[in-house]
């Protein structure tokens, strides 16, 4: 076995290349936490324009097949740029576009060569932003039960009618896609339909939902979903994927991934500045992680953040070796979310109250454990609750059925 | 990067997999259970025939000197069982202390006859005080015209009822690492060897009543002792953690296949979700120890810095391979306790690997050193 991605000359020349770009084009300043809801909004402009450098270049979606827009680059160019952008603190796309990895999968996956065509190329070059619209008030965990939000057609055109929720972050979206219930009397499984379509049409309203914290598995989310509202939204064929009542097989390869099918490779932030934090703050004159209960308390959250890296690592070699999976997606993305819930406890444990307040004077650098407290708890959910991953995985370890399932496709017409 | 084994070690688990299953099936382990030694003779001369006991001693000294990582399929096979026997006692602690602690012509001496089986090593660390630390060794020789004489005992020694050398660490100085490691003849005048009684497997009292030891027997340097055993340990420790992982897996199938089988209620009881959830619990343990253990083997292997890692693969292997038999006892229930369905060979063997060479406590305090925090 080999747990490290080993580089040749020329990919330590493309690390250069890459690091060399990344000084010359990324302002330290989009680095900065927010001051307020304009410069939220000025710091989401530049790290668009960023993505827009970045997707003219290919590197935003390195791995993304060329001919689509993508870079059309290996897995090992994709990681040196995953770590290059990593070191900056910011992640590949640098703001929340959940179309990039999990939408375009699908389409790359079940569209016509006509819909990767009209697509893909403006995702993959950073030129417009996309938002997955699943979740509705009366389907969460039952994703399939999607009712409230169908679609008619007419003519070479569908019209949709519904509310979606706990969609996207702040700042708006460019393109949204979703699944709706085409035959609200057919079968389960063979009732959906999965659309790509603009997010600014006539009958179209957001309407933002506050939540104590983020939680989006791409870790660049604000904060705030949207509940989106349809009201008779006309939208063209063309904007179905996969066939009619064909989306919930559409949906199959995005959940996979989702799931943390995909795996990933990367540091635990949190865990670098805890650390730290722990090195540089001191107790009744003994820094933190010179005591002995903190210091076993830090052991176990080192092991959980490690245990979760190797089980990231895993699914990333399993993606990428193309090599079958069964239950290890699911598994990564209960395990992390568990850890995460459970690391709320263990730091407030370890550092006390000043992990719960965002005072410059009193919390941690930049309020981070203050995050943290927040967003281990909201992550338990997106994605799939952590029940939901364990009823995936006892299906797929064959005892939650009598049949074992299988996992999601997630290759499909690569460069 | 690739996590596969290779096309070597895939066919090493293939032969050692239908080793397993031909000698050493469930009702073969259950009878070892008992015994007062862990070794079966039979056992013994087939694996060592197969070169196993000498599968980490280098070429020179008659081994195959394989990478830990190849080790770590067969252990990992070993542990499925649990296979009974000084494999790990003698074939890798024992041996790798040798090797780490011995003067060249002693590891000539010795070694041999360890890769072939003759000779049956043990490692004896702890005392009565039960800390697996340098600060635990107090049994100090009486040091006589050249010679020693040993009184005192060794606890939780590993195999020592199926012994036939023993390598006992001894306090020589004041100093915190002062030990030196002598070996010992276990069928010496004066020495005794017992296995404990209870819920633990093949864990010995060896008791020293005036036992006289020759000077040469001193390994290698006087007060080297202890820097040795913790280079030995390092190497070691990763396929100790390998056949818990064995372990974990076999847990793992045998509580799928039982959940997949026993029917109440009117349907599989994987069917419910709470038994399932002792399923997942099981198997995020069973793959938590894993991959913890093969990036310490993979760094021991290509020479990284790998102490950090082997003490969590130590403690998580531990953690991991006590908590998968209690997911597999909520499994199994009644079953799991009947001792001729094998589970209980795997609980008992459990809780020994718990607390031998360190629990998870001792790795993880230790881990934390060895990053620097």
């Amino acid at each position: 076995m080999d747990f490290e991605v080993t580089y040749t000359e020329e990919q330590q020349r493309f690390r250069r290349e890459v690091r060399t770009w990344l000084e010359a084009n990324v302002a330290p300043s989009v680095q900065r936490t927010p001051t307020s809801p304009e410069d939220n909004y000025q710091r989401y402009l530049e790290l668009r324009a960023l993505g827009r450098k970045l997707g003219a270049k290919g590197w935003l979606y390195p791995t993304a097949p060329a001919k689509y827009g993508g870079g059309g680059l290996d897995v090992d160019h994709a990681i040196i740029l995953e770590e290059e952008v990593d070191r900056l603190d910011l992640s590949l796309p640098p703001y929340y576009d959940s179309g990039g990895r999990l939408g375009s999968a699908s389409i790359l996956v079940w569209g016509t060569e006509e819909q990767r065509q009209t697509f893909l190329p403006p995702i993959y070059r950073g030129e417009v932003r996309t938002w997955q619209l699943l979740t509705e008030p009366g389907a969460g965990s039952d994703l399939a039960g999607v009712r409230t939000t169908t679609a008619v057609r007419d003519g070479d055109q569908y019209v949709i009618k519904g509310q979606k929720i706990f969609v996207g972050s702040d700042n708006g979206t460019d393109r949204i896609w979703m699944i709706v219930c085409t035959d609200p009397k057919g079968r389960r499984h063979e009732n959906l339909s999965w659309f790509m379509i603009d997010a600014n049409l006539p009958g179209i309203t957001m309407q933002p939902m506050e939540l104590m914290g983020t939680g989006g598995e791409g870790g660049t989310d604000s904060g705030v979903k949207q509940t989106v509202f349809f009201d008779d939204v006309r939208v063209p064929a063309l904007a179905l994927v996969g066939g009619e009542n064909k989306g919930w097989t559409v949906a199959t390869t995005h959940l996979e991934l989702e799931h943390g099918g995909g795996g990933r490779i990367g540091r635990n932030r949190v865990w670098d500045r805890l650390l730290r934090y722990c090195q540089e703050t001191k107790r009744d004159g003994v820094p933190l992680s010179q005591q002995q209960d903190v210091r076993d308390s830090l052991a176990d959250i080192y092991i959980k953040t490690e245990i979760t890296r190797l089980f990231g690592l895993r699914n990333f070699y399993l993606t990428y070796a193309r090599k079958p999976k069964s239950y290890e997606g699911p598994q990564l993305s209960y395990y992390r979310k568990t850890a995460g819930l459970w690391m709320t406890g263990a730091i407030l444990d370890a550092v006390g109250p000043a992990a719960l307040t965002t005072d410059p004077t009193w919390g941690s650098p930049a309020g981070f454990l203050e995050t943290q407290q927040r967003n281990g708890i909201v992550s338990v959910h997106p994605g799939g609750t952590t029940d939901i991953q364990r009823v995936q995985m006892a299906r797929r370890i064959g005892i939650g059925r009598s049949t074992r399932e299988k996992a999601g496709t997630v290759h499909g017409a690569e460069a | 990067m690739d996590l596969a084994l290779t096309e070597g070690q895939e066919m090493l688990r293939s032969t050692a997999r239908n080793f397993m299953e031909r000698e050493a099936p469930v009702d073969v382990v259950v009878g070892l259970q008992k015994l007062e030694s862990s070794l079966a003779s039979d056992l013994w001369r087939k694996a060592a025939r197969l070169g196993w006991l000498g599968i980490v001693i280098p070429a020179e000294y008659g081994g195959s000197g394989d990478r830990l990582s190849d080790a770590a399929v067969l252990y990992e096979e070993l542990g499925r069982g649990p296979l009974p026997g000084p494999f790990f006692s003698s074939g890798v602690l024992g041996a790798l202390t040798v090797l780490e602690g011995a003067t060249e012509e002693q590891r000539r001496r010795i070694l041999p006859g360890v890769a072939i089986g003759e000779r049956v090593l043990t490692v004896a660390i702890t005392e009565p005080n039960t800390s697996w630390g340098p600060a635990g060794i107090t049994l100090a020789p009486q040091g006589r015209n050249g010679s020693y004489t040993l009184n005192g005992t060794k606890l939780f020694v590993s195999d020592a009822t199926s012994a036939t050398d023993l390598v006992v660490a001894v306090r020589t100085g004041e100093g915190p690492t002062d030990v030196s490691l002598l070996h010992v003849d276990a069928r010496a005048r004066g020495v005794t060897a017992r296995r404990l009684p209870g819920f633990v497997s093949w864990q010995c009292e060896v008791t020293f009543d005036n036992v006289e030891v020759p000077g040469s027997a001193l390994l290698g340097e006087a007060q080297r002792g202890w820097a040795a055993l913790a280079r030995a340990l390092e190497r070691a420790l990763p396929l100790l953690c390998a056949y818990m992982v064995g372990g974990c897996q076999a847990v793992y199938e045998k509580s799928v296949a039982y959940a997949q089988a026993r029917v109440q209620f009117g349907v599989p009881i994987g069917r419910f979700q709470r038994v399932q959830d002792h399923v997942v619990r099981l198997v995020n343990h069973l793959d938590s120890a894993r991959w913890a253990t093969w990036e310490a083997l993979w760094k021991l292997d290509t020479g990284r810095p790998a102490a950090a890692s082997v003490h969590m693969a130590k403690a998580v292997a531990s953690e991991a391979y006590l908590e998968a038999c209690n997911a597999a006892h909520e499994v199994h229930a009644g079953m799991g306790v009947l001792i001729e369905y094998g589970l209980a060979a795997h609980t008992q063997m459990s809780r020994t690997l718990f607390h031998y060479l360190g629990d998870p406590r001792w790795h993880k305090r230790r881990m934390a050193d060895a990053l620097e925090w």
